[in-house]
This record gives structure tokens, C-alpha cells and sequence, in this order.
């Protein structure tokens, strides 16, 4: 970068010290201060239309008695609010999704990570195997989740097949309430982990080789050096995507539809198939609306812890 | 009015209007129907909408698929909401009297009408078991059109290995049968029943009217019987292949791993929608031989199925090409085309009367069966929010065959009481409307 | 000199874990394979050892033919093709000019700006299916392609996105840019997004395979069948509702649909990890 600061200075005959950034307002003066709302508009218009607009009609909802989207309701205050709260079903589907989002995020970042750092070198193999973990991302997830039906079929699914000819006995892994969501967590770390080790590959190749190699010079073994080192400068990717993980934990639920419907005995009901019902089968506005500001307050909160710790923890290069 | 002159009808219209000079622009309407069993159910749908189409101008149906039962409500109804009613829709049989009652579909009297047809008149061509799912309030609501019950699938050829000569008629056989057929350490079940929401509460109504119950007040849609002696009988019964005869797997077993596990002879009962009846014939590759469910007190089964209705908010042209759709669909022939392609039940009992039909059954005694069996067939549950009514004892009774430390009597209780606190709304409103 | 103990114990922990590797590929692949063997696989059903990956039986392209044959795959391809284009051409305009906004300018209600995009992060439309399909019907845009695109055109994702690679490139280039007379949108256009390409790209993958791969919301949108896209034709192809699944059909059904997107990483398979790695996502 000095370099560049040396030519640029050069060639407007400056010395170098005076060629320093001047403050954005004086420069972008010229430019006009509406610019960038006027950036920002044509996205902001299909937010408005799609995202803002819609979600103020259910925030609305969740406050009235309205059961059907054509229904004078009257004003209901927080009443919404405190039917879910009192759903045992409403109850039962936020604590699955909190199991489920710890249940994938975790492992899927750690297997992500650990395959990052493992195929990181860019051989033929590696190529080929990054690949073998990344296909699962291009599948859609209801052929998926078809596919896992079979999978997971007791006796003649494939997991029972090769897990008999280890000795162990089949179960009835989506039918059985104790291994149902386990289930499903295992169908989204094999969806989802090549799709965050991409991420991972993608950063570990812009942590600067120089700081790693510095730290094995001053007599730091492969774990020091991944701890302290690697880790740390991971340490903003990581942060992303984990929001990204803990979004696509409770906005996706094809698998759950497809496979249990929320089934044996709401075992595997989530946040988002409770809204779906709610809304769809048992004509309940309210509580489909109120259940989704909720979500979406919660959703909210985790985006904006992390999207701070990230913005801290981001060096950049100029 | 036979087909061939309204084809005659039709096609002379057409020529005056174009020699006329003048263009009929055919009345376009959306078809919206679900999934069938299998793939090839929905091509031949589509297959039979092109026919359609062809065979006359005025109309063009467009079909538009939309998956499962429960996401064709879903889709048909967000349509209709959103101002885009599809002028026919082939629905579950048991969500009629809920869009009745949500005021959502037309009343076929409306469609009728115009063409001259009287509503009663005309259901009372199909089989009495069928109509109460299509009644609401006095009034019909739409017109049956493929229909099943369930019934006992069984493999032959373990049954003769076994020695058993006949299937079994009583729930006494039944449990002897399915010991008798059960291989240790899962190497092969005597029984398995299809356990997935939707179907286990099929299921259960079954057993429950086989022993001699109501499960819900056919007459009344804000009362259901979970907690009444009969029904418990039968959340015992199942509850106890599993946990006491250890004839059935534990847990729950969805309709495609039943069929799965039958194909593969790790079964050597089943219980399953007749409505599977031609996807079995076409993939066992050994003997098999279809039953009445096994009776306790008396046979009793609920009918399921789907229907054809119509969404409200479509304009008057849009109903008359409704109803020449429908009246096509519905008609002797193709009624019971569609029968004898997908193994459903013809509800019209005048296909019954058709030459090709007799020739069918002839040759394929199986699907008479489910014929046989509507003598004891009553309407499916169908309540205020019934998938809601329903789930209340779909979980209880999924809960019982994962737990064996789960009581029925307990797990009755608990449905009954989800279902009244759901089924309130409707009562409280019952209680205090004025008496006509 | 080292003694040969820590070599042997650093040997072992790599045997290890290429071992576990191993094992990882063989789990993660056994899907895929099952899949292969099986859409081979006469019949729909194959007995009791229809999970072996050994084919033990006459391949035949009989799952494959029904599905081309009747499936409307050419259709449905050219549909979901359409989707993801129209989708991605206009986000890529959206999220340039977002993220500049975002990474090079200072305005009154920035931050506000910054959340109200998050917002859109979660707001998925199937989660709020009936306020959207109204909108799209008030809109006419019910029952098309145009309307399964609209609201995905603002992307908050992908205005995060540029916006962190915008703030990767150094601002020496836009300065001597600017010092030569360009205006705002000379420097966007010819020095950022150059320098952005990687993360375009990266943008583009992430797009593209999400929109290619989508259910919900088609299914809700669009009624047409001359409309319909690859994962809706899949699933009115190959699931039935009442009770019976030919594994054979869905095998081969789930492997065309995916085909496609498969080869073209295959083949680009340096390009999609570079560019996330240019993309300044650290």
C-alpha cells in the first residue's frame, strides 16, 4: 500500500504526507446528499412492498381478534401474546427450535471448520472431496428430505442396512419422539456443512500466511498456531456464519413438512411449521401473526449481537 | 344427455358462431388438485383434463397440481384469499363441512341450477356413506369423486406358509394372525398400520367404529367422543400390537413405509387406503389378498377420499363452465375410469352399472372389496377446525405406540380435552345463537 | 535432531484424522450413491436390499425415461432457469448500489438503514405467504415468474455482501479516480465492481442455488402449469399423497433436477471457492 500512496503522490507532484483521505461530506458534496437514498431506493422499494409492508399487516393482525385475513376483528391488545405463551404446542415448538439451532449449528460450523482446515490445500483430491461435501448444498431440500425418508427407514433404510451389518439393532429413527428431531438435525448438518466450509475455505485463504508462519517460527506447534492464530482471524467469518446458521435454522422446515409434520407427538414441530398451521389449518391469524413478531424479535436480536461482535472484530486492509 | 350429443351440441355451435363470423372465446376456469398416490395418478389427471378440453370449446381448464391434500387446501384457499378463487378444486373429503362452514365454497346448487340439475336429485346417485361428508347445514357442497376406505392388505404367500387359510374377521383372529405371522427381532412384523398425522386419526376412527363407536357426532360438528368407552377400546387395541403381542413396530410408521416394508415382505399384514389398491397390484411380486378390517363389536369404517367444490368469488360464466367440468369428471364413465385406474372407489353407484366396469370387477375381485365394505361405512371426521379436532387424538395416539408407560384411558382424556378447548369457539357461538 | 517419538505421534494423529476424513466422504457421499444405484433400478421397489449400493440387478433407464417422458423437464428447466436469471440480474443492480451506499457514503440514518435491511434477512416470504400473494394480485403479478422474483429483488444478504467487499478494496483507487474527474458512478462502475467481481460471483452462486432450489414459494405462486419450475414438477412427479413412493422414480427425478447445478460446480469448482475467497467475507 505504501507503494501505491508513493505513485499516486508522485504523479500529482504532492509530497507524500499531504495526500491523506479528506472527509467524505467535503468530497461527496458534489454529489449531491440524496444519493444515498437514492442508492438505497430500489432495494428499499421491494423491501417496502415485500418485507416491511406485509409484516406491519401481521403485526397489526397479531393485535386483533381477526381468525381469517377477511375478518373484522376488534382490537385485542396483547391477548395473542398471551394465548401462544400459553400453547403448549406454541411452547413445545420454540424449545425444538432452540435444541434444533444449537443441535445443527454447532456441529455444522465444527465440521465445517475441521473440513475447511483439513482440505485447505489445493490439490486434485481435495478439490474432488470438497466437492463430495458441498453437492448435499445443491439438492433441493425436499428431494432431500424424500431422499431421507428412505434413509432413515427402519430395516431396509439405508442407515439401518450398514448399521446391521455392524451389530447394531434398527429403530424407527423419524417415528420415535426421542430420535425424531435428532433426525432431522443430522439431514441439515450433511445439507448444510459444505455450504459454511466454503465460507471457511474462503476465509482461512485471506488470513495472511505471514502471521501463521511467524508464530511457527517463534516456536509455536500446530495447535498454538491454530489457536492463537488461525482461529482468531477466522474469528469475523465464524461470527457470520453463525447468524447465517441460526437464520436457516428457524426460516427453513421443507424437511419438516415433508417428513414428520411436526410428528410423533410434535417432537419435531418447529417455530415456523407452528406459524404455517396455525395460520393454515387452524385459522388462527392471531396466533400465527403474534407467534411471527416473536420469532422475528428473537430472530432480530441474535442478527444484531452478532453482526456487532463481527463489525468489531474486522480488520481491514487499508 | 349423452356425451356424444353435447359434443354434437357443441360442435354445431361452433360452426354457426364461425360461419357466423363471429370468435367464442372459451371461458377459461383453474383446476386445482392434489397429488395422487403415486405420480402416475397425476399425469393420468392431467391426461384426463387434455381430453377434456379437447372434446369441447367452451371450456378450458387449466390443471394446476399442488401436492398433498393439505397443501392443495393450503394453496386453494391463499388463492381465494388473495382474490384468485379457483372455480374447481378436488379437496379432502373431510374439509368440505369446514369451508361450508367458513363460508369459502359455494353450495353446487349454484352451479346446478343454471344447467337445471337438482342438487338432491343428483347426490342421491352415489352411495349414502359418501354424501354426509358432503352436506352442510342441509345444503350440498360438492360432488364425490374418488373415494377409499381402508382395508387389510395381506401377503398370501406367509399366510399359507403359516398355514392360515382365511384372513382374519375379528379383532380375537386378528391379534392370533398377526403373533402367529411375527418373526423375532424384527426380522418380520405381523402388522403394520399407516401412523402418520392425517392417517392415524383415519386409522383410529376405524378401530373405534369396529368396536362399536361414534368418534364424533355426525349431525353436530362441535363434538367429538375421544374419552368414550369405544374409542378407548380401540387406542388399546393398536397400542397393544406394539407394546403387549408385539405384532407391529413401535413408533410411528408413515403410509410410505408401510407400503415400503409390505413390498419388501418385511410385513405380512397391512392396513392402508384402498386408494393404494392399484399402486400395490402394480408393484407386489408375490400373492396378496385385500380384507375387511377386522370388526370387534360390528364392521365400521370411515370413508375418505376427495371431492370436487368450487371457491366463491368467481363470476357467473365461471360457475356454468364449472359445472361442465364437474358434470364431466363426475359422470358414470369417467368416474369410473378413474376407479379402476387408481383403485379408488367409484362414489357414483351408477358407474357400478356400466358394462366396462362390470367386466373389471369380474377380473379384479380385490377391488370389489372396498365396495363391499361401504355397507359399513360411515362419514369421516369432520368437525369446526377439524384438522386441529383431529390432531388432538393423532398425537395422543402417536404418543401411545413411542410410550408404552402411556395409558389409554390417560391419552383419551388429554385428546378429549385438547379437542373441546378448540372445538369452543364454535359451541360458544351455538350456545347463543337465537333458535330458529 | 528431534527424537522419532513426536514424528510417530505426529504420523498418528494425521492417520487419524485422514481416517475420519474418510469415513466424512463415505457418509456424506452414500446419499449420492444410493441415489445413482437406484434410479438404475428396475421396478421402484428392489426387496429387501434395496439400500445396498452394490447394483445387484439389470440397470435399466426405465425411472429415468418415465420421468423424462412424462415429467415436463425441458419446461420446467427453462422455468427455473428464467427464475434464477431474472432474479439474480436484478439483485446484482440492487446490491452494487445498496452497498456502496452503505460502504462509501456517510448519511443521516445509516444505521437505521442497516437494520431495517436485517429485517429482510428473516422475513422469508412463505412466512408471510397471504400478505404477499394479495399484494402480488393487486400488483398482477399472481401467477407469474415476475412475481416469484419481486421479493427476493432487494436482497439484504446481498447488500451485506458487496458491502463488505467494497470495504476490502482500498480507497486509493477511487481516489485517484475521483481526482481525475470521475463521477460517483464512473468510479462504481469502473473500479469497485471490477475489483468486486469475486464477490459478485460468490453473491451470484449463493443465489442462483438457493432460487434453483426453492419450493415453498413457487408452489403458492404460481398455478400455471406452462409456468412451473423444476422443484415444484419434481415433487407433483414423483411424491404421492396417500400412501405409497416409487424410491426409484424419486432417485432419478431428484438427480435431473440437480444435474445441472452439479456439473457447472464441477467444472467451476476453483472460480466458486476463489471467489468466495476474494470476496472479502473474513
Amino acid at each position: 500500500m505504501a507503494d501505491a500512496q508513493n505513485i499516486l503522490a508522485k504523479s500529482r507532484k504532492l509530497p507524500v504526507n499531504q495526500l491523506t483521505l479528506q472527509a467524505p461530506s467535503r468530497r461527496r458534496g458534489r454529489a449531491g446528499i440524496w444519493l444515498p437514498y437514492l442508492l438505497l431506493l430500489p432495494s428499499l422499494v421491494f423491501l417496502t412492498l415485500f418485507t416491511y409492508w406485509p409484516f406491519l399487516q401481521a403485526i397489526i393482525s397479531s393485535l386483533s381478534t381477526r381468525r381469517r385475513v377477511h375478518d373484522v376483528g376488534e382490537f385485542a391488545g396483547l391477548e395473542n401474546y398471551r394465548r401462544i405463551f400459553s400453547d403448549t404446542e406454541f411452547t413445545t415448538a420454540a424449545l425444538n427450535n432452540v435444541l434444533y439451532a444449537i443441535g445443527t449449528t454447532g456441529p455444522s460450523i465444527a465440521l465445517a471448520l475441521v473440513l475447511a482446515l483439513s482440505l485447505r490445500n489445493s490439490s486434485r483430491l481435495n478439490s474432488l472431496l470438497r466437492s463430495v461435501f458441498f453437492f448435499p448444498t445443491l439438492i433441493p431440500l425436499v428431494a432431500a428430505s424424500a431422499v431421507f425418508i428412505f434413509v432413515f427407514m427402519p430395516d431396509i433404510g439405508l442407515l439401518d442396512y450398514y448399521l446391521a451389518k455392524l451389530g447394531v439393532s434398527s429403530r424407527n429413527w423419524l417415528g420415535n419422539p426421542n430420535t425424531a428431531l435428532a433426525s432431522l438435525i443430522v439431514l441439515t448438518i450433511w445439507k448444510n456443512a459444505g455450504y459454511y466450509m466454503l465460507f471457511f475455505l474462503a476465509g482461512l485463504q485471506g488470513i495472511s500466511q505471514d502471521a501463521e508462519e511467524a508464530a511457527i517460527i517463534e516456536g509455536a506447534n500446530r495447535w498454538q498456531v491454530l489457536r492463537y492464530v488461525t482461529l482468531p482471524l477466522l474469528g469475523p467469518t465464524i461470527a457470520f456464519v453463525v447468524v447465517i446458521a441460526l437464520i436457516a435454522s428457524i426460516t427453513q422446515v421443507d424437511h419438516v413438512i415433508v417428513m414428520t409434520q411436526g410428528g410423533p407427538n410434535n417432537s419435531t414441530s418447529l417455530l415456523l411449521q407452528y406459524i404455517f398451521r396455525q395460520a393454515h389449518e387452524n385459522y388462527d391469524l392471531g396466533k400465527a401473526t403474534a407467534a411471527t413478531v416473536v420469532t422475528l424479535a428473537v430472530l432480530l436480536c441474535i442478527s444484531v449481537l452478532s453482526m456487532r461482535t463481527m463489525e468489531r472484530n474486522v480488520h481491514y486492509e487499508n | 344427455m349423452s356425451f356424444k350429443s353435447i359434443k354434437m351440441g357443441v360442435a354445431a355451435v361452433a360452426m354457426s358462431a364461425v360461419l357466423s363470423g363471429a370468435a367464442i372465446a372459451a371461458e377459461k376456469i383453474e383446476f386445482i388438485f392434489p397429488a395422487g398416490v403415486q405420480g402416475k395418478i397425476s399425469r393420468e389427471m392431467q391426461r384426463l383434463v387434455k381430453e377434456y378440453n379437447a372434446s369441447q370449446d367452451e371450456v378450458e381448464v387449466v390443471a394446476t397440481f399442488a401436492g398433498s391434500y393439505d397443501a392443495t387446501k393450503i394453496k386453494a384457499q391463499a388463492a381465494a384469499e388473495a382474490g384468485k378463487p379457483a372455480a374447481v378444486a378436488l379437496m379432502s373429503a373431510n374439509y368440505i363441512s369446514e369451508l361450508a362452514m367458513t363460508d369459502m365454497i359455494v353450495p353446487m346448487s349454484e352451479l346446478m341450477e343454471p344447467a337445471g340439475i337438482d342438487a338432491d336429485a343428483f347426490i342421491g346417485e352415489f352411495w349414502p356413506a359418501v354424501q354426509t361428508n358432503a352436506i352442510y347445514d342441509g345444503k350440498l357442497f360438492a360432488v364425490p369423486f374418488q373415494n377409499s376406505t381402508p382395508i387389510l392388505y395381506y401377503n398370501k404367500d406367509h399366510f399359507d406358509a403359516a398355514g392360515i387359510t382365511t384372513p382374519p374377521a375379528t379383532w380375537a383372529e386378528w391379534i392370533d394372525v398377526a403373533q402367529k405371522l411375527t418373526k423375532p427381532d424384527g426380522e418380520r412384523w405381523g402388522l403394520m398400520m399407516a401412523s402418520d398425522y392425517g392417517y392415524i386419526g383415519w386409522l383410529t376412527q376405524a378401530l373405534t367404529m369396529s368396536n362399536g363407536g361414534k368418534f364424533f357426532n355426525t349431525s353436530y360438528p362441535g363434538e367429538v367422543y375421544f374419552n368414550q368407552p369405544s374409542t378407548i377400546g380401540a387406542l388399546k387395541f393398536w397400542r397393544d400390537m406394539v407394546h403387549e403381542y408385539k405384532a407391529m413396530p413401535a413408533g410411528v410408521t408413515p403410509n410410505k413405509q408401510v407400503s415400503t416394508a409390505f413390498f419388501a415382505q418385511k410385513t405380512s399384514m397391512m392396513v392402508l387406503s384402498t386408494g393404494a389398491l392399484s399402486f400395490v397390484r402394480d408393484n407386489a411380486n408375490f400373492n396378496y389378498g385385500v380384507a375387511f378390517i377386522p370388526r370387534n363389536v360390528a364392521n365400521g369404517v370411515p370413508i375418505g377420499g376427495a371431492s370436487l367444490i368450487s371457491f366463491k368469488g368467481t363470476t357467473p360464466e365461471q360457475k356454468k363452465a364449472a359445472w361442465s367440468f364437474i358434470s364431466w369428471l363426475s359422470s358414470p364413465e369417467i368416474i369410473g375410469h378413474w376407479s379402476r385406474f387408481t383403485g379408488y372407489f367409484a362414489p357414483r353407484k351408477t358407474a357400478y352399472d356400466l358394462p366396462e366396469m362390470k367386466t373389471f370387477i369380474k377380473d379384479h375381485p380385490n377391488a370389489l372389496l372396498a365396495v363391499e365394505q361401504l355397507e359399513y361405512a360411515g362419514p369421516w371426521f369432520a368437525t369446526y377446525n377439524t384438522v386441529a379436532a383431529r390432531k388432538a387424538i393423532d398425537d395422543q395416539m402417536q404418543a401411545l405406540l413411542s410410550d408404552p408407560a402411556l395409558i389409554p384411558e390417560m391419552a383419551a382424556e388429554n385428546a378429549q380435552k385438547t379437542a373441546n378447548e378448540i372445538l369452543k369457539p364454535f359451541n360458544d357461538k351455538m350456545a347463543g345463537t337465537v333458535i330458529k | 535432531m528431534k527424537t522419532s517419538a513426536p514424528l510417530s505421534f505426529r504420523k498418528i494423529t494425521r492417520a487419524l484424522i485422514l481416517a475420519i476424513l474418510g469415513g466424512l466422504v463415505l457418509v456424506w457421499a452414500s446419499p449420492f450413491l444410493w441415489m445413482a444405484v437406484a434410479s438404475f433400478r428396475p421396478g421402484g421397489f428392489g426387496g429387501l436390499n434395496m439400500a445396498s449400493l452394490m447394483p445387484d440387478f439389470e440397470p435399466t433407464m426405465e425411472n429415468f425415461d418415465y420421468a423424462l417422458e412424462d415429467g415436463d423437464f425441458p419446461l420446467w428447466y427453462m422455468n427455473s432457469i428464467i427464475l434464477v436469471s431474472g432474479t439474480l440480474v436484478v439483485q446484482l443492480v440492487t446490491i452494487s448500489l445498496a452497498g456502496y451506499a452503505f460502504a462509501r457514503l456517510q448519511f443521516r440514518g445509516k444505521e437505521f438503514f442497516f437494520y431495517m435491511f436485517l429485517l429482510q434477512l428473516m422475513l422469508v416470504p412463505p412466512i408471510l405467504i397471504v400478505p404477499n400473494l394479495t399484494t402480488l394480485v393487486q400488483l398482477g403479478m399472481y401467477d407469474t415468474l415476475v412475481g416469484v422474483m419481486a421479493p427476493y429483488w432487494g436482497s439484504a444478504f446481498g447488500t451485506f455482501m458487496m458491502r463488505q467487499v467494497f470495504r476490502t478494496i482500498p480507497k486509493d483507487f477511487e481516489e485517484a479516480a475521483i481526482i481525475d474527474g470521475c463521477s460517483w458512478w464512473q468510479v462504481l462502475w469502473h473500479v469497485l465492481l471490477p475489483l468486486a467481481k469475486p464477490g459478485l460471483i460468490a453473491f451470484s452462486i449463493v443465489s442462483v442455488v438457493y432460487h434453483w432450489n426453492e419450493f415453498l414459494w413457487p408452489l403458492m405462486v404460481i398455478s400455471d402449469p406452462s409456468k412451473q419450475v423444476l422443484t415444484v414438477g419434481l415433487v407433483s412427479f414423483a411424491l404421492g399423497a396417500e400412501g405409497a413412493s416409487d424410491w426409484g422414480l424419486i432417485a432419478a427425478g431428484t438427480l435431473l433436477v440437480a444435474a445441472p447445478l452439479f456439473i457447472v460446480f464441477v467444472m467451476f469448482q476453483r472460480q466458486f471457492v476463489n471467489s468466495f475467497m476474494f470476496s472479502g467475507v473474513k
